[in-house]
């Protein structure tokens, strides 16, 4: 047997206005997605956005949102993620833009791979805090850095990351 | 990983916009940036535009993501031509900036720049049909002497009909030069019009570039724009004067143990 391949695209939305992070959802997310590779690659882009994408994870207080795309044409479906401008859901436009970090053909290698940028971003955190406290508590975040065993997401880790913010 | 650079983002009056701008830029990952100035002779008389300098425009640089060092901002000017005689070749106002390029309006013009003009970056306009051919030969001449071409990617994210002639403009531009010698920049004027370095790579495949070309172009096709504009500053990169920065009071000094 031969698995069905996928690939797996790590995104982070960028945003001027943090909080408004909180509002998005992923089927926002998803019928943005389509939308844009419609309006860029027409009907036939919108076919083979239609057959095995998903959105398989958001995370709203940092942004990351895993895509499935299938693997014969994701280089063209991630062509189209350049336009996205905005986002919209719950009635508001979120005026943003979605930059890739990495490609993975699994999820696990894209869960490492989060994991290693969000150590990252903690060390890049770790200047700009003001106190003491904070500082500990960035430390702390870092060194629970690792990679779970099991399945186990690396909820906790991303949870830590926004405390600073 | 190499080094990613965006050799062309807009500058404005509004210098918290230009730091969000560069900060944003850092956040992506790209190691440098060079802050366009664009000088239109044909449409306003005035003179050529003077740069800031980066370290009075920002005190401190923000650390480039996944590396340990600043960004590196430099200057660039950008001229449009519509006559010859709006390139001065030597002028002193074009000294203090890092990078020169030119965006050449007719085909002579174009012809002049690839095979004459001593300058690092050739732009491509994207924001019309272009009224001229690429051909061959001055292409050719202008890979022969290391200019390269540069396609911006921010106007086809602002509207539609400007996306067909940067797609369109960018697929002509391959044809008659294989992939080889361009260069994909922003041109972007707020923040949120930058894309990631590995989101403009795979931007190319639509310009018509292959994988690799389309990331030799945000990487090493930018690294040789920069070595090229250094050998442009020297004498073909081999003899580079520097005016001492102490001859006045070491002179002196002599002169008073005299």
């Amino acid at each position: 047997m031969v698995r069905v391949k996928s690939r797996y695209l790590l995104c982070e939305v960028n945003v001027s206005d943090r909080t408004r992070l909180l509002l998005l959802d992923d089927r926002a997310v998803a019928e943005t997605v389509k939308a844009t590779v419609a309006r860029i690659h027409g009907d036939y882009g919108a076919a083979m956005c239609s057959i095995r994408f998903s959105v398989k994870y958001l995370n709203t207080h940092t942004g990351i949102v895993f895509l499935r795309f299938p693997k014969r044409c994701y280089k063209l479906l991630w062509s189209a993620l350049p336009f996205i401008t905005c986002i919209e859901t719950r009635g508001q436009k979120i005026p943003c833009f979605l930059n890739c970090l990495h490609v993975g053909g699994t999820i696990r290698t894209c869960q490492k791979f989060l994991i290693r940028y969000n150590t990252q971003q903690l060390h890049r955190m770790l200047p700009k805090c003001k106190n003491e406290e904070e500082k500990q508590q960035v430390r702390k975040a870092i060194l629970n850095c690792i990679l779970p065993g099991g399945n186990k997401q690396d909820e906790d880790i991303l949870e830590s990351d926004d405390e600073e913010e | 990983m190499a080094e990613f650079m965006d050799l062309n983002v807009s500058t404005c009056e509004d210098q918290s916009r230009v730091l969000d701008l560069i900060s944003t830029a850092a956040q992506l990952g790209f190691s440098t940036v060079a802050l366009n100035y664009e000088f239109e002779p044909s449409a306003n008389h005035r003179a050529v535009p003077s740069p800031t300098p980066t370290n009075q425009l920002i005190p401190q640089l923000p650390l480039v993501q996944g590396r340990s060092r600043p960004i590196r901002v430099l200057n660039r000017l950008t001229i449009v031509t519509s006559d010859p005689g709006h390139f001065r070749p030597n002028a002193p106002e074009y000294r203090c900036y890092d990078l020169l390029a030119v965006r050449p309006t007719t085909e002579k013009l174009f012809h002049a720049a690839c095979m004459m003009y001593d300058v690092d970056i050739i732009s491509v306009s994207v924001t019309e049909k272009l009224p001229f051919f690429f051909k061959r030969a001055p292409v050719n001449g202008a890979t022969d002497r290391g200019v390269v071409f540069e396609l911006s990617y921010a106007a086809a994210i602002r509207d539609a009909t400007r996306r067909r002639y940067t797609i369109s403009n960018a697929v002509s531009l391959m044809e008659s030069c294989r992939g080889r010698n361009v260069i994909l920049s922003s041109a972007a004027e707020k923040p949120l019009e930058l894309r990631g370095p590995y989101d403009v790579a795979n931007l190319g495949l639509l310009f018509g570039l292959s994988d690799g070309d389309a990331k030799e172009a945000v990487s090493s096709s930018c690294r040789s724009v920069l070595l090229h504009a250094e050998t442009r500053k020297t004498a073909s990169g081999v003899v580079h004067t520097v005016k001492s920065p102490d001859t006045g009071p070491a002179a002196k000094r002599r002169h008073l143990m005299e």
